[in-house]
């Protein structure tokens, strides 16, 4: 029964991880911001035209993604490019529209934290500074918990979806960082 | 027990459309707040059910599991835009407002009492359903061959008595239902979809509390939820809380940006055109739930085809079967069509004997038509978000010697 446990344990972070887009430039971004609301396999199971992607991030913007102009142009070169039904997409290569950022900004920005949520500002969730002035250090088991099985109530209704595919290690490592932004 | 919930529990065991335990025992649960669980809405689903993504949860039973009069409740497909939202029943208010002579709101207690509570079958069925036929592929939930539909029995009373008693003021066109499911971001548009009066009024459209004489399963709606029978599956608000009278068709994403096909066919593969019609009721459209693909069947014994038929307007005339891949067609027995007050919008049982010639495999094809002459095309018309797939359901079993 161990074994099992362990064996579904490791089968469902393979799965989590695998939700992946290929690498390539702009790649990092689109998956943080489509991780948001749906599955990245969405993506990967259906290349369209360069028209019909564009239609389609103007129709993801209407529902409530949030993603400025410059961002959207990014994804959809990314998208036409790489998921595109008219031509075969080039071999993987490095995202080099992603500035690579201290381990912690690869974390926030790895598990989509970094489209709710900005050091200073509310963007959608609270700020982490906002975060850090509320919790005292003691409370770090339960912020653990909250980011991996989603949470309401405390900031407003707005639910913050479960992240199961997050790493009790790579939740803790994350929640110590956002209680040190006083 | 309380006054209110005493009067509930009496109109609507007279209407025979709730088990009061039932009631109870999910209004304990909505206590929790928040959303609920994709893997609770999971577990009270046949393990038959294939699920197409996790987030948003979707999922339907294929076919040859379909093989019922009436859709059971854990055989319901699963399709929602935002979150699941665990929501209290004692707390839950129905508001009309807009074009209406008077604002008005009902609790769901309030709502069972002061109507008369009906039943009708009728089938949901999203827009998508059948869209993985399409070639090239189009964009959405990918559902199977036949995915994504269903046919069951609700309970609840008639949107058409709640607009009556609201009132109508001149130039009330269209009605918006509004639920109160959650987006993953506070920047997420409502869903919101509207209907024309017409379709409104129908006698068969329902604010619904019940699925097959049970409270409505969280995934389908608890409490409350309207049912547009024959529609697109996206019309029927679940969650309602909020019903808006307006002069013309809401204007918002889920109205302009979703749920639109092509005004005239396009290339298959090109971009949605400008010029654009909302989805509205689903075409003549079959398929068959037994036998399962590649049965086994004796040679010299007869076959039973049996399917369901329905269309979101009008009614079904015939339906046909094909053992020669569509070069000749044979009427298949068509049960009666019910009381049309009560399941003018409900699909229908058919069947077909078939006697095999001798071993080898035979491939059934089954084509309806409706009673104003159409009749399911071979390969629908392609669109780019691959809505109305309505082609012919094909069948293979296997004879053995």
């Amino acid at each position: 029964l161990l074994k099992l446990s362990v064996l579904l344990f490791l089968v469902s972070t393979a799965s989590a991880q695998d939700d992946r887009l290929i690498s390539g430039p702009g790649s990092t971004l689109t998956e943080n911001k489509c991780k948001i609301c749906h599955e990245l396999q969405h993506i990967r199971r259906l290349p369209l035209s360069r028209g019909e992607w564009a239609d389609n991030l103007k129709n993801m913007k209407e529902r409530g993604t949030p993603m400025d102009d410059a961002e959207m142009a990014i994804i959809l070169d990314y998208l036409a490019t790489y998921y595109n039904r008219e031509k075969p997409a080039p071999p993987p290569g490095p995202d080099t529209l992603f500035s690579e950022g201290s381990p912690i900004e690869k974390l926030l920005a790895a598990n989509a934290c970094s489209g709710c949520h900005s050091l200073d500002k509310r963007v959608v969730g609270p700020s982490f500074r906002e975060v850090a002035a509320k919790y005292p250090a003691a409370a770090a088991n339960q912020l653990i918990r909250k980011i991996r099985e989603g949470g309401q109530g405390s900031w407003g209704s707005v639910p913050m979806p479960p992240n199961p595919g997050l790493s009790e290690t790579d939740a803790a490592t994350i929640v110590a960082w956002v209680l040190q932004q006083r | 027990m309380d006054e209110k919930r005493r009067q509930l529990m009496q109109g609507m065991a007279a209407a025979g459309a709730l088990a009061a335990s039932g009631i109870r025992e999910a209004g304990a649960q909505a206590a929790v707040p928040g959303t609920i669980d994709t893997a609770e809405i999971k577990k009270l689903k046949v393990p038959a059910m294939e699920y197409h993504s996790e987030r948003p949860l979707t999922g339907s039973v294929p076919a040859h599991a379909h093989d019922f009069d009436v859709t059971p409740n854990d055989r319901m497909f699963i399709r929602n835009n935002l979150l699941i939202p665990a929501v209290d029943i004692d707390k839950h208010r129905l508001t009309i407002r807009g074009l209406v002579d008077q604002e008005r709101s009902w609790s769901v207690y309030e709502l069972a009492k002061a109507f008369t509570p009906v039943s009708v079958q009728g089938m949901l069925e999203c827009a998508g359903s059948g869209r993985t036929n399409f070639h090239p592929k189009a964009s959405g939930t990918p559902w199977g061959a036949t995915g994504g539909m269903g046919c069951p029995k609700w309970g609840g009373v008639r949107l058409a008595d709640v607009l009556k008693a609201a009132g109508l003021k001149p130039g009330a066109a269209h009605v918006a239902g509004q639920g109160v499911d959650p987006g993953m971001v506070a920047t997420a548009a409502p869903v919101i979809r509207s209907i024309p009066m017409a379709k409104a009024m129908d006698d068969n459209t329902l604010i619904a509390w019940a699925m097959n004489d049970q409270p409505l399963p969280w995934i389908h709606g608890y409490p409350l939820r309207l049912v547009v029978p024959g529609w697109v599956g996206s019309a029927s608000t679940k969650w309602l809380a909020t019903l808006t009278v307006l002069d013309a068709p809401f204007k918002g994403t889920y109205m302009t940006g979703s749920y639109i096909t092509p005004r005239h066919a396009i290339e298959p593969g090109h971009k949605m055109p400008a010029d654009v019609v909302s989805t509205e009721a689903w075409p003549v459209k079959s398929m068959i739930t037994s036998p399962a693909p590649n049965a086994k069947a004796k040679a010299g014994a007869p076959i039973t085809v049996r399917g369901r038929a329905w269309v979101g307007q009008g009614q079904i005339e015939r339906v046909e079967i094909s053992s020669d891949e569509g070069k000749t067609w044979q009427r298949a027995q068509l049960a009666p069509a019910g009381d049309p007050r009560f399941g003018r919008y409900a699909w229908r049982t058919f069947t077909y004997e078939h006697k095999p010639s001798g071993p080898g495999y035979v491939t059934f094809l089954a084509r309806a038509w409706d009673d104003r002459g159409n009749a399911q095309p071979a390969v629908s018309t392609w669109n780019p978000l691959g809505y109305f797939w309505n082609g012919w359901h094909r069948v293979g079993v296997v004879v053995e010697a």
